[in-house]
Parts: C-alpha cells; structure tokens; sequence
C-alpha cells in the first residue's frame, strides 16, 4: 500500500514545527518538573567496617562472606578494614558506621543487655547502646526485668528475647572455643584469657616451682600502650588489667567469689542493700592503703569521670551498665561501704562487685577535662598502672613484653583463708607476656621453647604446626565472647527493624563454623544466642522464647544466597529492584 | 632476639650477593682504585646523603605523630577505593589470579625477591656508581631515592590502606607472612600495614630500573639484571598479597617522577633557589610597590 502525501507548503511545514515543537516541549518539560520534583531511588549501600586480618583473621572472614551476600542480595556494599583500636573509636564512641563485624567480649548476666540496647545509653560510649537503638517495648522489658520478681522475669526476659529476635538491633554469629598453644612441659588447664584462668596454671603444682615468671606469647600491634582499664579504643592483652586490678569479687563459673571484699552481706529492704566488708589490710601497688573510700570514689569516677565539673557527667565507657545498678554509696568506716540499689533484682545486682577498684589518690587528679566529653581519665595512657592485684606492673621497657611481677604484700597471697583457686599458688615469679607481630610468629616462639603458652585468638588456621610438632599442643575451653554482626540504627535504612532482619539472615552461621572456624566455635542456634546469651558457659535453665527464630533460615546452601529467594524476602518488605540492584 | 637472627640472615645473604655482582660488574681492579678515592668521591656527594638521613631520621623520629596523625585526625581510608579499582580494571582480581598461580617454587622464589632480592637491588647501584668516575649518578641515585621516600611517606600519612591480604583473607593469601612469619619482625621495624598506597618496594626498585637505563652505556649488563629484579619485585608484592595492582601502578608512577627529580635536580641548585626565593621575600619593598 502506498502513501499518498499531501503536497507539502513551506508555510504548513513551519506551522508544523512549531505546534509539534511547542507539544513536545510541553510534554519534555512536564517530564523535566517530574523529574526535578522527585529524587530518583537510589541502591541501597551498606559500609561494613571490621580489623583487618592482621588484627582477626576471622573477623575479615566474616566480612568478606557477609560483603559478598549483600552484594548477592542488590546491595552495594563496601568493605573497610580498619585497626583493632580506631575500629573501636568508629563504632563504640563516634557511631561512624553502617554495619560492623567484631569480637564482644561477652555477657555477665541478662542484665548486661540493659546496658547494650537501652535507650537511655544512646548518647554514651562504650558497648552502652553503640547501635543508636531506641525502641519502646524493648526499653520497657529492659527496666522492668530489673525490678521484678525471679519467676516474673523469666517471663519478661522471654518477651524481651522473642522481641529482639524480632527488631535485630544486632545478631550473633557464633561462640569461639578460645584456643591456645602450650609447651608439653607445663598443666594449662584452659587457654588464658581471664585472671582466674592465668591464676588456675599458676597454681598447678606439677608446674613448679619455677624460679622464673610464666612466659605467655601475645601477637598484635600497640598491646603495650595505653594500659587504662576505663577505655575501649585500644588494642589489649585480654585479663591482662584484671590481673592488675582487682574488683570486690570476681565472677569465676558463674559463682562470685569474693576478693577485696572479705564478705557481702545482702539484705532487701526498700530495695536491695549490699553491706561490703573489705579485707584487712589491703594495699595499692604504691603502698598506699586501699580503703572503702575507693570504693565509693570509683563507683562514682566511673558515672563522672570529671567529678561534677561538667553537666550531665562524662561517664566511663566501661563497666558503665554495672555501676548504673548502684544509687547511693555509704562508707561506714574504713573497710566497710554501704551500697544501695532501688530498683533491681538480686540477680543483676551481684554485677556491681565486679567492678575493677581503682585507687583515688591517683585517679582523682585525671577529672580534668580535655576536650567535649573527654577527660584525662579516658585519654591518659596510664602507662604505670597502680592497682591493688596479686601482680604489679613491672617493665614495658620495649613494645616487645610486658612484665608482671609478683605482689608480695598482696593479703591473699599466702593467706589460708582465701578462694579455694588460690591454693597451690603460685609456682610461678609472675608473668612475662611476650609480644609477637603475627600468629604465625608467635606459634614459632611456642615451638621453640621461648614461651609456655599463648594467650591471644590462635586462628584455627595456625593450630596445624601446634598439632605436627611434639613439644606442644592445643588446648581448648570455653567463652562468653561472641563474633556478631551490629548495625547502626541512625542509618536510613538500618533504622528499619524488618530490613535488619533480613540482612541478620544474609550470613550462612553453619557455614562460617565449619569453614572459617574449622569447627572451633559453635553457631548461635536460638533467640538467646542470636543475643548473645551463651547456653554452654552460663549454665542456667534455657528460656522458653521461640524455637525457631527466622533469622536463622539462611536463604540459601553452603554459604551462598539463592539470589530470587533474597530479593523476594526484600521484597516482601516493601523494597524493589531495578537493574538488580536494591532500591532504597 | 628473632629480629636478630632474622636481620642476621638478611646481612649475610645480600652480602653475598653484592660481592659477587661488585666482581662481576664492576671488577676487583674499579673498585680497589676507587676505594683509594673515597674521600673526594664522598666529598663530592655530601649534600644529597645529608638530604636522604634528614629524610630518614625524620621518619624515624616522628613515627608515633605521624601514626596519630594518619589513624586518629586526618583518617582517609582509601582501601576500599584499591579494592574496587582493580576489580574494575580488570574485571576480576589482579592479584587473586597471581595467587592462583601458587607453587610452593613460586612462593619461595618471590619471598627471596621480596626481602633479599629488594635489597640487593636497592644497595647495589651505590657500589656501582661510587665506582664511576663522576659522582653525578650517584647524586641522582641519592636524590631520586630521598624524592622517593620523601613522597612516599606523605602519601603514607594522607591515606590509610590496607593490603589485600588484610582486607579479605577469603580471596587473597598472606603468603608471605606465611611462609616466614618472623620476617614480620623486621618489616614491622620499618613501616606498618596501614602504609600499602604507593608502594615503595615497587617505586625504589624501578626507580633503580630507570636510573639503570640513563646509565646504560656505563654497566651495560646492570640494565637487563636491574630490570628482572624490579619487575619481579613489584610482581612479588602482588603475588605475596602485599599489594593492591594500583599501589604498584602508583609506585611505578612515583619512580618515574623521582627518577626525573633525580636526573633534573640537585641538592645544591634546590637551596639555592630557596635562599633566592627567601632574599627575595626579606628586601624591603620598593617605592613601587605596596
């Protein structure tokens, strides 16, 4: 078929043009206004900060496998290495995050979980609040499992779980089994991490006595600066400060065995009292007495480090959620205080006597402010702790060891009367930590001989030299710490707790177990553990929350998505895809 | 005591090495006559040495501030960018293919470039060109690397990077570090693992190269010998998951750069001009001008 066009005018032919030109444009710049009027949707990217594998090869792995999901799922995610300490600044005091992967260092009690997700701590350091979580029900449960009866908090601790499960302020990964490389020569009962563990080898009488000091192999950078147990941005020797610092009693097994404190005498009237009789004759590594007055003193240092020069008070960033349970302090005489919480259950309130005492006539002077929010006590290096511990500091001469060496006028050495773990100590003169720059080194320095045992993270990776050579072996045990996943709930779409549930599921637990642990963890497996609740050290009677939390299901086989499965859990959420790629 | 022994073995080694290269390349008879003049062969190269331990002590001295400065304040943390770079450029991972690659030949050959053969290479060009009769390629070996390093370290204190090694242990080895964990000891003396961007092994060593290259016609058998070295030491730094391929890009870049300071500038003509330029800022202003 064939056209037949009208003859055409120069006069239309411009008519022409013009009419559709000026349509056109009408239409263009309808569309323009559009397009200007509403910002287009953008993909959704998500930074995951972590150390670097220098620092924890399992935290990098952890990364690197959830990177790698995000990206599965439409999500342009970024991966940021960055040091043990200024990782530590990032999330537990600036909040510059958007997804962090690290090593907690676990819970004591259900309690702690106050201190981690309750609204008020928002603005304070530390592990208070680090994800800007602010959410009424949870507040709610926090508090009132404070006051309530035993039976009655079982329920709410349940509520509280089930409703955690639910919003994913943060998620759990998995539970490490801590392991360590020890010479053949000596009894290492548990790899050492905590004062009680160190204390447990010590006293063991095939290994001694040795007229020498215990070598313990380390690995890491700057683990002998900044030895100030009020601080979090730093890399540290683990128990190294609680060897030097004793608290009033010490959470061993889940029992409080008390340490400074000779006795605790609780009585409950209008709410809980805790009369605290300290030791006689307890001293400061300086000679000075140490006496109920740095009780009271570091109860309050550490809710206002600048002792009232500042309004509202520059709390601590550690042991801020124990030292919040107390409300008054009341010292009777010199080894005698008064301790009085409102409102709390019995339970929590034991949490308070684990707080490292420290001595006033030195910390007193470090109120002075610095700068906003930043006092001399949470930016001096205490390079010359002074503590009231069975050991004292001795050297840190070079950033290659650090030495501790025995407190002689410490009252529970040589005393009959003390812990039952304190018999048969100590075979040892102290403590050298040796510090090596990689696992690698550090498991060489084993094998050798130069030291007994080691004390940091071994990666699963380094234990295959441990297990060929024959003076030397592994050693397993038990921890509270955790690897989780946290978010930051200031972040656009992180504030949203159903999009914080299907990101909690993008990482494969079983598999990050068996592959970058080989086997030497075991994967949160329920609404307590995704919390950060350990049912193997804690020992208690499990709550009745939801078997099957949802974030449990993994959406996919073997550590890889199904990618339509993720985008359809997206999707269900109310989020859509263009290009593949998530839209906020 | 294990950065003795490591640092030991690394004496004894790259002795070795220079010995036979000094016999070879520039012949017992060069050397002992140059020996005999070392006084005015130094004399005449003072002022770059003094500008290259100026540079070095104030590395040296200011480690910890500069480590403060680069972590705490400025805080630019580029490993990201490194990462996604050379994914882009290659659409793959530059250095996971290397590593794929693997033999446990491979791996110990590339350490032995990484720590002896880098050595080796940066230390011989001194003998060599002391030997010459003009000291003027030494001068520009002395300040193309002082350029070198001096660049370098303020890239180091601008920008925080990690090497793939760090950033992602599921797709890179730390090989090195695995093969021979203590030599840690001595390279954590030297630098930490945030300072991977430029990378200063691949930028001594081609500076090295280039410097082979002017000299040709000097030691025509260094430039082939210079250039296996160089090449496979910025190979190594991949190969070992040191270094990100942008970092060495980036240090063959600073090479070019410093090897042209080198050649173009020396040491006295830099003061002068800056005791010209301060003379000129300190007279009075002329009636003319404001």
């Amino acid at each position: 078929m064939k056209d037949v066009a009208p003859p055409t005018t120069r006069r239309g032919l411009l008519a022409g043009i013009g009419v559709g030109a000026t349509s056109a444009l009408a239409g263009c710049s309808e569309r323009l206004w559009s397009q200007a009027e509403t910002p287009g949707s953008e993909q959704v990217s998500l930074t995951i900060k972590t150390v670097p594998a220098d620092d924890n090869r399992l935290a990098a792995s952890i990364a690197s496998h959830l990177r790698e999901n995000y990206r599965a799922a439409g999500i342009d995610a970024t991966h940021e290495p960055v040091t043990k300490a200024e990782l530590y600044r990032d999330i537990l005091l600036e909040g510059d995050y958007d997804v962090f992967v690290a090593r907690h260092p676990g819970l004591d009690e259900y309690d702690a979980l106050r201190g981690l997700l309750h609204s008020r701590f928002r603005s304070e350091h530390g592990w208070q609040n680090p994800f800007q979580f602010s959410d009424v029900t949870a507040d709610d449960y926090l508090d009132q499992q404070r006051v309530a009866t035993e039976s009655d908090r079982r329920d709410l601790l349940t509520d509280l779980i089930d409703h955690l499960a639910e919003t994913a302020p943060y998620t759990v990964v998995a539970y490490p089994h801590p392991l360590s490389g020890a010479s053949a020569e000596i009894t290492v009962p548990s790899p050492p991490r905590q004062p009680q563990e160190y204390i447990e080898i010590l006293s063991q009488s095939d290994n001694g006595p040795r007229d020498g000091p215990l070598e313990v192999g380390v690995f890491g950078e700057e683990l002998t600066e900044r030895l100030n147990p009020l601080t979090v941005d730093r890399n540290r020797i683990d128990g190294l400060l609680d060897l030097l610092y004793d608290p009033l009693a010490r959470r061993i097994d889940g029992e409080y065995v008390p340490w400074l404190a000779e006795e605790v005498e609780w009585t409950e009237e209008d709410g809980i009292q805790a009369r605290v009789t300290l030791r006689e004759g307890l001293e400061w590594h300086d000679g000075e007495s140490l006496d109920a007055e740095d009780v009271a003193f570091t109860l309050r240092f550490i809710g206002d480090t600048s002792m009232g020069d500042v309004d509202g008070g520059v709390p601590a960033p550690r042991y801020r959620s124990q030292q919040t349970l107390v409300s008054t302090t009341n010292v009777v005489d010199s080894q005698t205080v008064v301790l009085s919480m409102s409102d709390t259950t019995p339970a929590a309130a034991r949490r308070v006597l684990t707080i490292p005492v420290l001595p006033e006539h030195i910390w007193d002077d470090r109120s002075e402010l610095l700068a906003d929010r930043q006092t001399r006590a949470l930016a001096d290096d205490n390079d010359d702790p002074i503590g009231s511990g069975l050991f004292s500091f001795a050297d840190a001469t070079t950033d290659l060891e650090i030495e501790l060496e025995p407190f002689e006028e410490h009252v529970l050495r040589g005393a009959t009367t003390g812990p039952d773990i304190l018999d048969g100590f100590s075979q040892f003169e102290g403590i050298t930590f040796r510090v090596s720059p990689n696992p690698g080194a550090m498991v060489e320095a084993l094998i050798d001989g130069e030291i007994d045992v080691t004390a940091s993270e071994l990666p699963p990776q380094h234990t295959e030299p441990i297990r060929d050579a024959e003076n030397v072996s592994t050693i397993t045990g038990t921890t509270d710490a955790f690897y989780m996943i946290g978010y930051n709930n200031a972040h656009d779409e992180l504030s949203n707790p159903y999009f914080r549930r299907v990101c909690s599921r993008l990482i494969d637990r079983e598999h990050v177990v068996s592959e970058f642990f080989e086997t030497f963890a075991q994967p949160a497996a329920s609404s307590e553990e995704l919390v950060g609740v350990n049912s193997e050290t804690w020992g208690h009677d499990n709550l009745e929350t939801d078997d099957e939390p949802e974030i449990l299901r993994f959406p996919g086989t073997d550590g890889e998505v199904n990618t339509s499965r993720v985008r359809s859990l997206f999707q269900d959420i109310g989020y859509r895809y263009e290009n593949e790629e998530l839209l906020e | 005591m294990a950065l003795v022994e490591v640092l030991l073995e690394l004496v004894f080694i790259v002795a070795a090495m220079l010995v036979t290269a000094t016999l070879v390349l520039v012949g017992p008879r060069r050397m002992v006559a140059a020996l005999y003049g070392f006084r005015w062969r130094l004399e005449a190269c003072v002022l770059p040495f003094a500008a290259l331990v100026v540079v070095l002590l104030l590395r040296w001295s200011t480690q910890d501030i500069v480590q403060r400065l680069e972590r705490r304040v400025l805080r630019n943390n580029i490993t990201p960018y490194l990462f996604e770079l050379d994914q882009a450029l290659f659409g793959t991972d530059p250095v996971a293919v290397l590593q794929s690659l693997q033999t446990d030949v491979l791996t110990s050959f590339f350490v032995f470039i990484y720590i002896y053969g880098y050595a080796f290479l940066l230390l011989f060009p001194f003998i060599a060109y002391f030997a010459l009769d003009e000291m003027d390629d030494l001068s520009n070996l002395v300040v193309a690397f002082t350029a070198n390093y001096g660049i370098g370290l303020v890239c180091y204190t601008l920008f925080i990077a990690f090497g793939p090694r760090n950033v992602d242990p599921l797709l890179f080895e730390g090989l090195l570090y695995e093969a021979f964990p203590q030599s840690r000891t001595l390279t954590n003396e030297i630098n930490q693992n945030t300072n991977v961007f430029p990378s200063l092994h691949t930028s001594l060593s081609m500076t090295v190269f280039f410097l082979a290259w002017v000299t040709r016609e000097k030691y025509p058998l260094w430039f082939p010998i210079s250039a296996v070295f160089a090449i496979s030491v910025a190979f190594s730094t991949m190969y070992l998951g040191i270094h990100w391929f942008s970092d060495v890009i980036a240090g063959t870049a600073l090479a070019l750069v410093s090897v042209y300071i080198g050649v173009n500038y020396t040491i006295e003509g830099i003061l002068v001009s800056i005791r010209q330029f301060f003379e000129a800022q300190g007279q009075p202003p002329n009636a003319d001008g404001e």
